[in-house]
């Protein structure tokens, strides 16, 4: 951190905020609030005059409350700027009369009541989202008594107790009597891979942690008992399972059974912990003097406006979703961001270094060529046709599109550096005023038409997304799974470009059953256009039902490209509900929709025109 | 404690209940019998 703070080509914003962040790759306006600190940093010298003579102690964060601090200090050791700042929400000198005593004490004048927050503009080409994780409250497991019992710690208060910085100098004692305990439980999994309470995935770091405390117990304290409580050890990494058998060799106990209750005695304020030893098969109970819960890791309580901000989307678990698994596992959806740390997913040291330094040489590899190659199916806007609804932008995942305003005449713009090419807002658009280059609305009625021409109750319409359900059915025929041939594919990069005139229209040349299939939500390849394509087929089906067509004959699955078994299982499915669908069925939906589409085109020759054609040309 | 919906399988027929917030944004959804995703919400009639 000392390097980064004196490296001369980076600038280091401590205490400050983004707010905003506005443009594409290449060119990012990022909005920063700088939170007063009350303190002029460049001039303190952490000379420690003003925090001796202030009168406010306040539970001090970073020891995990275990000592106090004062309102004006030093947030940790290491931080830079090594200045102090003042918690102006405990601080009594804001109004200099009630107090000011570090100001007086102070020579070189440093100290600023009336410091103001300020909003700067950064004009950056790339952003790296390193924004971190939460660790799991274990106070709603109330068995362990956490917060009841005042030995049960947590991970996090353990490694300050024993650190040589923490409140205790790294006299490592517990809390209910500052004695140095001599039986310590660790319990794996609190908040962890837990339906119920918690988090269903594992913390990734909580094993290797508590192998790690067992040591530096061992080193610091030869005579302290350790009994470590787990499901499984997961000692997966370089030189982990090495560090395991030093643990066991260094006298750690390892029982495999998570406790289901700790029971304290009110007296010695020692702790019994009930526990099934599954290796034994037998009940047991451990008289311990402190009990470590070793927590979960969730993501941070704020990623919900980081991923407003950055235009991206979060996978299951709520971390920060990588533009793919594999190939592009430090890149956000959105180019020009990338992920570093636990932000992405939960990680330890050597882990979040590593795709530290990808995400750097990623981002360095963009700016040093100072040009982008963008994908060449992007969307165009026909100024002919567009009616300024602003529906497009509304729906881009990538807020690609700016909003158009109706007074000024002034039309949707297409940023083709942002654009990936889902396809969501031609299919929203009312008028077809968008062209999705490649994947034409034109392409695509003339793939319809095709296979409709021959037999069109035998055919089953298939809308496949490019990256997931295509693959699944690739995967499918690769595997040689055996299924009815009646399927008939069309390809689309997203299943969000699939419009209701797509499918509409292949009811009307005669197709008995349509089927559109995307990627899992979890998966979506274009952040949220997966929402959309669910949002329209939902109101399709209500049409459907209105103008008398069985809504069931239109068909939707999220399959991924691993999913080859469900394709063809969906294939199957299909093919019995095809052979419901009557040749009377199909008569009465042709005619329906012919009479529906003359009525739209009666009503679409009134329509007004205006503009040009317009795309920003990146 | 989030509310529940009416949800109908348009492939296999089954009619069940699932969580649901009119608030909240689509969400994925299978069929707790045939496991599709063709699964729609069965609005009250007014």
């Amino acid at each position: 951190m000392m390097d980064a703070g004196r490296h001369p080509r980076i600038e280091l914003l401590s205490n400050s905020e983004v707010t905003k962040v506005k443009g594409y790759v290449g060119n990012f306006t990022v909005t920063v609030k700088r939170k007063a600190r009350y303190v002029d940093e460049k001039e303190c010298t952490a000379c420690n005059e003003c925090v001796e003579v202030c009168p406010v102690a306040v539970p001090d964060e970073y020891q995990q409350g275990f000592s106090s601090r004062k309102a004006i200090y030093i947030p940790f050791p290491q931080s830079v700027p090594s200045s102090f700042i003042i918690d102006m929400e405990s601080c009594l000198g804001n109004n200099p009369i009630a107090c000011g005593k570090c100001l007086e004490a102070c020579d070189k004048n440093c100290i600023d009541f009336d410091d103001q927050d300020r909003f700067v503009d950064l004009e950056v080409g790339t952003i790296i989202c390193a924004t971190g994780m939460d660790v799991y409250d274990p106070t709603e497991i109330v068995e362990y008594g956490y917060r009841r019992y005042e030995n049960v710690i947590t991970s996090m208060e353990f490694e300050r107790l024993i650190c040589a910085s923490g409140p205790t100098e790294g006299h490592f004692m517990r809390p209910s009597d500052q004695k140095r305990p001599l039986r310590i439980g660790f319990i794996q999994c609190v908040g962890s891979r837990s339906e119920k309470r918690g988090v269903a995935y594992c913390g990734n770091i909580c094993c290797m942690n508590t192998i790690k405390d067992t040591l530096l117990l061992a080193d610091h304290y030869p005579d302290t008992e350790s009994k470590v409580f787990y499901m499984d050890i997961r000692a997966f990494g370089k030189g982990f399972e090495d560090l395991y058998r030093r643990s066991k060799e260094a006298g750690a106990q390892y029982i495999r059974g998570l406790p289901g209750e700790i029971v304290e005695d009110p007296k010695s304020k020692n702790l019994v912990v009930r526990v099934e030893n599954t290796t034994a098969g037998r009940l047991e109970e451990h008289e311990l003097d402190m009990v470590v819960l070793a927590v979960g890791v969730i993501p941070r309580h704020d990623a919900p406006v980081m991923r407003q901000l950055l235009t991206l989307s979060k996978t299951a678990d709520g971390f920060l979703m990588e533009s793919h698994p594999k190939l592009k596992p430090v890149d956000a959806p959105s180019r020009g961001v990338f992920f570093a740390g636990c932000a992405e997913y939960p990680k330890d040291v050597k882990d979040s270094v590593t795709q530290a330094s990808a995400a750097a040489a990623r981002a360095g590899i963009l700016l040093s060529q100072g040009k982008v190659c963008i994908e060449a199916i992007t969307s165009r806007i026909d100024g002919d046709l567009c009616i300024y609804c602003g529906r497009c932008a509304k729906v881009c995942p990538y807020n690609a599109i700016t909003a158009p305003d109706r007074k000024k005449k002034q039309l949707p713009i297409v940023i083709e550096a942002a654009c990936a090419g889902c396809g969501t807002c031609a299919a929203e658009c009312p008028t077809d005023a968008i062209t999705m280059k490649h994947f034409t609305d034109e392409q695509i009625l003339a793939q319809i038409e095709a296979y409709l021409a021959e037999d069109p109750e035998d055919q089953i319409i298939i809308f496949a997304c490019n990256w997931c359900s295509y693959p699944g059915s690739d995967l499918a025929g690769t595997s040689r799974l055996q299924y009815p041939t009646h399927g008939r594919v069309i390809r689309t990069m997203c299943s969000g470009r699939v419009a209701e005139k797509f499918v509409l229209r292949a009811f009307e040349l005669g197709a008995p059953i349509v089927l559109v299939s995307g990627c899992h939500f979890s998966d979506c390849h274009y952040i949220s256009a997966v929402q959309w394509t669910q949002r329209r087929i939902e109101k399709l089906w209500e049409k459907m039902e209105k103008l008398g067509i069985r809504p069931e004959r239109l068909q939707l699955e999220w399959i991924s490209a691993a999913q080859g078994q469900k394709w063809a299982e969906v294939q199957r499915s299909l093919e019995e509900l095809r052979k419901k669908v009557t040749k009377e069925e199909i008569g009465e939906t042709r005619r329906i929709l012919a009479q529906e589409r003359a009525r739209k085109e009666k009503k679409a020759k009134g329509r007004p025109k205006a503009g040009a054609v317009a795309s920003e040309q990146e | 404690m989030p509310g529940e919906a009416d949800f109908v399988c348009l492939r296999c027929g089954a009619h069940f209940k699932m969580p649901y917030e009119e608030s909240e944004g689509p969400k994925e959804r299978a069929c707790p019998e045939c496991k599709s995703n063709s699964v729609r919400r069965v609005k009250e009639k007014k």
